[in-house]
């Protein structure tokens, strides 16, 4: 995973913002019936920071992410990943964008049934006709703890170990910006653990950005700060957050609406 | 369990559509051709018209049979894997075993019963084209009037709802059982059917270049080949496959989820083999026949005329059959995949690139079906063209071949493209979430 300094010279190198979005607006729907899941959302995260989502359900979490993420279009406003701005087009453009700039993890893993582990880690760099170095893929995945797994099929891993697989897919892309969605939802609370160190690590040790979308206060409290989402509008921002300290502000988010951010 | 099944069948009738268009189909080939019994059966028919009559109706109702339970049963064995989770949600609701056989096999006799009843028309109408046929063909008198009678109902009607109900039968078995493949048994019958393939084709070589029936062995050995490779052709396809490095990410993936799922793309294949061999080697056969009749100067006996039309009939029969399975199959398994291509397409792949692996799959099927196909069609075609003319390969093989394999493939990457592209039109995101 993890290796930062020699690589970085290849590239134009990468912008202190991550991650700018100005002005989201997205609805659902059509006219009459349209639901307002985004509402004009301004942010910007620098570069090297974990930063959790919070928000009840239908707060425009899920939305903020695949918007941000390039999976979905806003309907107006700027979506800027490490400072390319996201444009009109195609899935495929959508596709190509994303490629080498953003790396996911699902709360469903979504690895391939019928590859294999290591199979799995190298595909985004198949498919984006980049040369594929085995004996990296193999780095990062005894990284997160899976070196001698690399023949089995996701089918014969606990749900931890295949987030893990997940998370080394992530990475060997080498990505500006890691989006997880709920990456612990499908998890016990060891496994739960375990994948949040990892994500974790990558930030602090190896300086990479993460956004994660969560309702667990205690998923939360392994990111640097929280933002927190409530009717598609930002409601809140904590630093340094603590478990108890997210349960108790995301209790009383209603309340804050009237406050603003 | 049978309300449950009625109700279920009434809340997503398409998903019944495939079965009840091989219902339907089949029931009015059997209907069509044993309503010559019927007609054969009416006093004061005269021994020749009685004689083609009963043949035709023999032959080709053994035919319809055996492929009205191969169609039903690639119908239904999609339709019950497609509802694995449905199933398992019973299964954990406290349903036994027994219930969901009961369930799922009623479900296909209650379709089957309404392909049934809708086939009686059209192969009343059938019936009467196909003795028009004859009688122009002066293969029957003119004086026999048609007839749809009970054997032709009964035998319609019964031969479709126990290969409904036998075929439902063995795939739910096979997923309430969770999968145990009795591999030996499979491997066991795959090469009896190619041992009674190799003896067929053989045995053409024991009779005259001038027999009547110099044909039926070359033919049916085709058949039984044909069966066994199909049989045979999961660990053909495995094998190939091992060997097979196609470049660029599409050809990548394809090889590998081929390699995954060869076990349940058996039924594709079983499709396309039958398909190529059985078409081109009676198309083929039929005609190096008629040349060899015309080139001695005979006039075709009406026995002759016959088998011609059978020959031609049979060939037809398999070509819808095998279009109707195939391309149920490719749909279901295409649209099934739904969430794969999602995955896939969240991993970084265009949606041009998940029609690249689509169709490379497709491809590959294609060569692989048609290869052993060819195999299977040319071991019935050689026999024949030795002992009955001076060559070995006829000249109309090439041409014949050629068509049957461009049909092949185009139903097969026709269809698995056009799914797919329709597929894709999900988004990816949602398209992981949804149970397909």
């Amino acid at each position: 995973m993890f290796r930062s300094g020699a690589r970085r010279d290849h590239d134009s190198g990468p912008a202190p913002e991550a991650l700018r979005l100005v002005k989201v607006t997205k609805s659902y729907g059509t006219a009459d019936s349209a639901v307002t899941a985004l509402d004009g959302v301004t942010l910007g995260l620098a570069r090297g920071t974990f930063t959790a989502v919070m928000g009840p359900s239908g707060s425009g979490k899920s939305t903020l992410l695949q918007c941000a993420a390039g999976l979905d279009r806003p309907d107006s406003g700027i979506v800027r990943v490490d400072g390319k701005e996201l444009t009109g087009g195609g899935e495929a453009e959508l596709t190509k964008f994303r490629r080498g700039r953003i790396g996911f993890v699902f709360q469903q893993y979504n690895l391939l049934e019928t590859l294999t582990v290591a199979q799995n880690t190298v595909l985004p760099l198949k498919l984006a006709g980049r040369r594929v170095d085995r004996r990296r893929a193999r780095e990062v995945l005894t990284a997160v703890g899976l070196g001698d797994r690399l023949r089995h099929r996701p089918g014969q891993l606990s749900g931890g170990q295949r987030q893990r697989v997940a998370i080394a897919r992530a990475l060997v892309t080498e990505p500006r910006v890691i989006f997880a969605d709920e990456p612990t939802g499908a998890l016990d609370t060891r496994s739960a653990r375990e994948v949040l160190t990892l994500l974790q690590q990558t930030v602090r040790v190896h300086g990479r950005t993460v956004v994660m979308v969560t309702h667990d206060p205690v998923a939360a409290s392994y990111a640097d700060s929280v933002l927190f989402l409530a009717d598609g509008r930002l409601a809140g921002r904590m630093d340094a957050p603590t478990a108890d300290a997210v349960a108790e502000r995301l209790a009383h988010l209603g309340d804050d609406m009237t406050a603003g951010v | 369990m049978f309300v449950l099944a009625l109700r279920s069948i009434r809340q997503r009738p398409g998903r019944f559509l495939a079965t009840l268009l091989s219902a339907f189909l089949g029931t009015a080939i059997i209907m069509t051709f044993n309503s010559m019994h019927d007609t054969a059966g009416q006093p004061g028919v005269d021994a020749v018209s009685s004689d083609t009559l009963a043949t035709s109706a023999g032959v080709v109702g053994g035919y319809g049979t055996l492929l009205v339970f191969f169609a039903v049963a690639s119908t239904l064995t999609v339709n019950v894997r497609q509802r694995a989770a449905e199933l398992e949600l019973l299964r954990c609701s406290g349903a036994t075993p027994a219930q969901i056989k009961r369930m799922v096999v009623g479900e296909a006799v209650a379709v089957a019963l309404v392909g049934a009843a809708l086939a009686i028309g059209p192969a009343m109408l059938g019936g009467r084209v196909l003795l028009e046929m004859f009688q122009d063909g002066g293969q029957v008198a003119r004086s026999v009037e048609y007839s749809f009678g009970p054997i032709a109902l009964a035998s319609g009607v019964s031969i479709t709802l126990l290969a409904a109900a036998g075929a439902a039968f063995l795939a739910v078995r096979r997923v309430t059982r969770r999968r145990r493949e009795r591999a030996g048994a499979r491997r066991f019958l795959a090469y009896g059917a190619l041992a009674a393939g190799a003896a067929g084709v053989c045995s053409t070589f024991l009779f005259s270049a001038t027999d009547e029936m110099l044909m039926a062995p070359a033919a049916q050995g085709t058949i039984m080949l044909s069966v066994g490779f199909a049989l045979l052709s999961p660990r053909l396809l495995k094998g190939l496959l091992d060997r097979l490095a196609l470049s660029g990410a599409s050809g990548w993936l394809a090889v590998r989820n081929l390699r995954q799922r060869a076990a349940e793309l058996a039924g594709i294949l079983v499709s396309l083999i039958m398909f190529t061999a059985v078409s081109t080697a009676t198309i083929t056969m039929q005609a190096v026949e008629s040349d060899a009749v015309a080139a001695s100067g005979l006039v075709k006996s009406v026995d002759a005329k016959n088998l011609e039309t059978l020959n031609l009939t049979v060939v037809g029969i398999v070509t819808v059959f095998v279009c109707v399975m195939l391309v149920n199959s490719l749909y279901a398994a295409t649209t099934y995949r739904s969430r794969e291509f999602g995955q896939q397409r969240l991993a970084g792949a265009t949606p041009g690139q998940v029609l690249g692996v689509v169709g490379a799959e497709g491809a590959i099927l294609t060569v692989a079906g048609v290869f052993f196909g060819t195999l299977a069609g040319l071991a019935g075609v050689v026999p024949f063209t030795v002992v009955r003319t001076d060559g070995v390969i006829p000249d109309q093989f090439l041409g014949t071949w050629l068509a049957m394999a461009a049909v092949a493939a185009a139903v097969t990457l026709g269809t698995s493209l056009f799914t797919a592209r329709r597929v894709l039109r999900t988004p990816a995101v949602l398209a992981v979430v949804q149970v397909a």
